[in-house]
């Protein structure tokens, strides 16, 4: 069958009867087809999790997307928006899995871990310990305990050091990511400017960490 | 700059960095590499940032953007900032990716 354009499937998701049926079929064919590529680092096809999630996830994004439908822009293919849907309901069920039974206390609470951070670009690995490194930290450290509320450290701590998904954090902390993310944006806005203030830049802290 | 570290914990400083109340309440030590990726996100942060709502309406787009081998950095600077600071969207915006890079068209 010749590929909708963007109209087409607006138009057929909007239409009564067959040409809607054939619509959504299509749709959740779409989506199901995608999800073993979006989900191939976090679960195997063949784990037996895989088709019950798979499921679950295209319900809901069909779900989601016939309820906003009138929000589609047409920024991008039909289809591509209905994947950053349907990425983001199988992650937030994913992170919910595997954090669940994580508790902030806990987690901030922990001496230390060898788990590295999440992928990040840019992440140089291999920086050592050193003892100009830990005086910056404790350094870091005053900073958030004179700028930050207690809101904003234990996000930071969360998200920045433990390496908890913000979607995760946001539910213990009884808000939503959105939010979350603007919390952490002026925790590290304060920060930055303290730290100018003072007289340095963050590059300039970061070229410590980078030298060896 | 060499000897930055000094200045910062010798000379007189116009702000109360100096004060010294235990600084370790609720804070752990923190590795390393942590303590890099944390000084990489106050040095990427920005006066305006766009929110995870924001982002994933224009991620779509990014993607396909990436996908035609365009500049989608420069195109929609916000958007890639966001990514590189934002795990959550950053693994959103991957997994999207697979699956765009996986499809014939």
């Amino acid at each position: 069958m010749a590929k909708r354009t963007n109209e087409q499937w607006l138009s057929n998701l909007h239409s009564a009867g067959p040409q809607r049926e054939e619509a959504m079929a299509e749709l959740s064919r779409v989506i199901l087809a995608g999800l073993p590529y979006a989900l191939s680092k976090w679960l195997s096809p063949e784990d037996p999790r895989f088709s019950a999630l798979a499921e679950e996830v295209t319900q809901e994004t069909v779900m989601r997307v016939t309820a906003r439908l009138d929000t589609f822009e047409g920024r991008s293919q039909f289809t591509t928006w209905v994947y950053t849907i349907a990425v983001r309901v199988a992650l937030t069920e994913l992170r919910r899995a595997k954090w669940h039974e994580v508790s902030l206390d806990e987690l901030l609470a922990e001496k230390d871990s060898d788990d590295e951070p999440r992928e990040m670009p840019d992440l140089s690995p291999g920086v050592q310990s050193s003892v100009e490194k830990k005086e910056m930290m404790a350094m870091l450290f005053k900073v958030m305990q004179m700028d930050l509320t207690e809101k904003q450290r234990t996000a930071l701590m969360a998200v920045a050091v433990r390496g908890m998904p913000l979607e995760e954090v946001a539910r213990r902390m009884g808000t939503e990511r959105n939010a979350l993310y603007k919390l952490l944006h002026d925790a590290r806005l304060k920060l930055k400017n303290h730290l100018e203030k003072e007289g340095f830049s963050a590059a300039e802290i970061m070229a410590t960490f980078e030298k060896e | 700059m060499k000897n930055w570290i000094h200045r910062v914990f010798k000379r007189d400083r116009p702000h109360k960095i100096q004060n010294n109340a235990p600084m370790s309440m609720g804070m752990p030590e923190i590795p390393p590499s942590r303590a890099e990726a944390m000084i990489k996100m106050i040095e990427k942060t920005q006066e305006v940032e766009l929110s995870c709502d924001e982002v994933h309406r224009l991620l779509g787009e990014f993607a396909e953007m990436a996908m035609r081998g365009e500049d989608a950095a420069s195109l929609l600077p916000l958007v890639h900032h966001h990514l590189d600071t934002c795990p959550d969207c950053r693994e959103e915006y991957d997994a999207l990716m697979q699956i765009l890079q996986a499809s014939p068209d």
